[in-house]
């Protein structure tokens, strides 16, 4: 019995391993081409478990996710004969793995070499018809859809699935820039301008407006004023016009002789007299 | 072995251990050795062979076991092929070659930065681009985006999409820079910031969904929008022009808030100083009046009396306080000398004025003998009558 199973033993290895030859398993992020001693046999292989025979096939995979051909900056023409500096990428996939084995070696990389150049003759092209504000401002869709349906078919001959091409970025070139910057900087000071003499003016009328009026008010006040001193005026000369004139005579004398004692009574005054007045009626007589 | 003897006459002596964990092991080795004497054949090869592929088996199937943390799922794939997603949880996957399972996080909130690196950014592994960029109107904006997405779904982010996280970094400056372009520059760096994060979030989503890479983009925030550096200090200036324009308006506000009350008080006060003066006049006359007219009264009752009356007193107050020089001279008298500078101010002692006409008409001063020259010395005498 034990001789039996120690037969067993290497002849169950050895039909695992040729198992393990004769199948092969294709990833779900993959495509697989299967060769038969070099010449490719079959290229449809759903992902999972499949067979093969031990060493006449071989099988080579390949990514079959969205890769990208991120490109180097560029120099471009527009319309208006002005330069751009244009950074794009590209999505795209294997569509037909047979097509893309043999015509880039199924190599990543050489596919994104192939695939930059065509875009980059097809980006040059929609570039030189456009100008700079359209390519900025425009709604991209459609310069996408128009790159794209150029270059599809071209893409297909080498087996590329081209699924978007946007443009990373379109920048004006350095010697420009600067000149955009003053022109923006020119037009910063000219705002600042416009507000600083917006204020001056306004703050002038108001304070102008605001000097105007204390002069109205002055002015007025004073007309008013010299109305309410003359009416007092008048009121006091009526007043003694009126109580004076009740003996005019006896006012004069009263009146006269108040005169008389304000003018003369400095005592720095000197008077030279006549003893001949009403005064001294009784100075020289008794009578 | 135990080499020390023990007196029989001294009491038991403490366990050897040494000798006790001797003896036991020679009695499992002879138990060992008869069991296996007695079933020889069960410990033939091949029956050891079988034991021992059995227990190779069983870990085998047991590495099948996998447990899915909470906020994953567990991705399987049979031969390569695609088969389930599991949810969080204990599982079990046919082992290794046949099935393989990869966890990813769906739940975990991750981010992008474009234009800028935090510290928290992966900073070495996406290279780090200028954040400059063109508007409608031709101008240069300097914008910084933070992009926070999360994978919703396991399947197909890991098979559909090489390089999730860079795809999303170049779409996110494709996108930005499209929306950017499309907006002038004033309504990037003011108003228009959530309209314009919003729309790039659509366009980012929309892309991803159409490379089906299995990312939702949570939210795009704009951590800064700012002009270039190169123009910072111009636009600054405009900000601060426009402060000053309005403190200029209120510093003239200020000033007029300022001179119009005073103005006002000023006014005022003209009109109260004029209604005084008109009061004190009034007053003034009514008071003299009213003083006259009760004057009048007494006078109408005996005029001649009262009359005679205020003539001498206003005489008397009138020469008693003044310096006086009577002169009894006749008319066409000779001219003569009068010093008055020498006369004193106070009340002089009278003199004897009827002295002096013996000298014919000489006037003296009161007390002053200097014949002093003055400026005014003639003097006419005084005709006025009182």
């Amino acid at each position: 019995m034990s001789s039996r199973l120690s037969f067993l033993f290497p002849i169950g290895l050895g039909v695992l391993l040729l198992a393990y030859l004769s199948v092969f398993h294709v990833n779900q992020y993959e495509r697989a081409i299967l060769f038969r001693l070099g010449e490719m046999v079959g290229t449809d292989f759903k992902p999972g478990l499949h067979l093969k025979v031990p060493f006449i096939n071989n099988v080579d995979t390949f990514d079959a996710r969205v890769l990208t051909l991120d490109t180097k900056s560029e120099r471009f023409l527009t319309s208006e004969k002005k330069n751009v500096i244009v950074d794009s990428f590209a999505k795209w996939r294997i569509g037909d793995v047979g097509l893309f084995y043999t015509t880039v070696g199924g190599d990543e990389y050489q596919a994104n070499l192939r695939l930059e150049q065509i875009l980059k003759d097809a980006m040059r092209g929609e570039f030189g018809l456009r100008t700079i504000k359209q390519l900025i401002s425009e709604d991209r869709t459609e310069l996408r859809k128009t790159l794209l349906t150029k270059l599809e078919p071209v893409a297909g001959k080498f087996g590329i699935e081209l699924i978007d091409i946007r443009i990373k970025r379109i920048d004006l070139p350095p010697e420009v820039s600067s000149s955009v910057y003053q022109r923006m900087r020119a037009e910063r000071e000219r705002v600042a301008r416009e507000f600083r003499s917006q204020g001056a003016e306004s703050a002038e009328l108001i304070s102008a407006e605001a000097d105007k009026q204390k002069q109205v008010l002055l002015a007025n006040a004073q007309r008013d004023a010299e109305n309410i001193r003359g009416r007092g005026d008048a009121q006091s000369a009526d007043i003694y016009a009126k109580s004076f004139g009740k003996n005019a005579e006896f006012y004069a004398f009263h009146r006269s002789l108040q005169a008389y004692q304000t003018a003369f009574e400095k005592t720095q005054d000197t008077l030279v007299l006549k003893p001949d007045s009403d005064f001294f009626k009784y100075f020289n007589s008794e009578k | 072995m135990s080499s020390e003897q023990h007196n029989t006459s001294q009491p038991t002596p403490p366990p050897d251990w040494k000798a006790e964990a001797d003896k036991y092991w020679r009695q499992v080795s002879r138990r060992g050795a008869a069991f296996y004497r007695d079933h020889q054949q069960l410990f033939s090869l091949p029956n050891l062979g079988a034991l021992l592929g059995g227990a190779l088996a069983l870990t085998w199937l047991a590495s099948g076991v996998y447990i899915v943390d909470e906020g994953n799922r567990g991705v399987v794939t049979r031969f390569g092929a695609y088969s389930d997603t599991t949810q969080p949880g204990p599982h079990w996957h046919l082992p290794v070659p046949i099935e393989t399972v990869r966890i990813v996080n769906v739940e975990q909130q991750r981010f992008i930065e474009v234009g800028y690196s935090s510290r928290f950014a992966k900073a070495a592994t996406l290279p780090q681009e200028s954040p400059l960029m063109l508007t409608s109107d031709e101008n240069i904006v300097n914008v910084r985006l933070a992009v926070q997405y999360q994978i919703h779904n396991a399947q197909d982010y890991l098979f559909n999409v090489k390089d999730s996280e860079p795809t999303l970094k170049q779409l996110t400056e494709s996108v930005e820079r499209a929306v950017i372009g499309r907006n002038n520059m004033d309504f990037v760096l003011t108003e228009g910031r959530s309209e314009i994060v919003a729309e790039i979030k659509r366009e980012i989503q929309a892309a991803m969904d159409d490379y089906h890479a299995g990312i939702t983009i949570a939210s795009v925030n704009l951590q800064d929008a700012q002009p270039p550096e190169e123009v910072q200090g111009a636009f600054e200036d405009a900000i601060r022009a426009r402060e000053d324009k309005q403190r200029l308006i209120n510093e003239a506000e200020a000033y007029a808030n300022e001179i119009i009350p005073k103005a006002r008080g000023a006014a005022a006060r003209l009109l109260q100083e004029a209604e005084a003066y008109e009061a004190e006049k009034v007053a003034k006359a009514k008071g003299e009046t009213e003083r006259f007219e009760q004057l009048l009264v007494e006078y109408e009752k005996n005029p001649a009396i009262t009359r005679k009356r205020l003539y001498l007193e206003a005489k008397e107050k009138l020469y008693s306080g003044s310096n006086k020089i009577m002169i009894e001279a006749e008319r066409n008298a000779p001219q003569f000398y009068m010093p008055l500078q020498a006369m004193p101010n106070s009340h002089p002692a009278a003199p004897n004025p009827r002295t002096e006409p013996e000298r014919g008409g000489e006037a003296s001063a009161d007390k002053g003998t200097v014949r002093k020259p003055a400026a005014n010395s003639e003097l006419r005498p005084s005709r006025s009558k009182p």
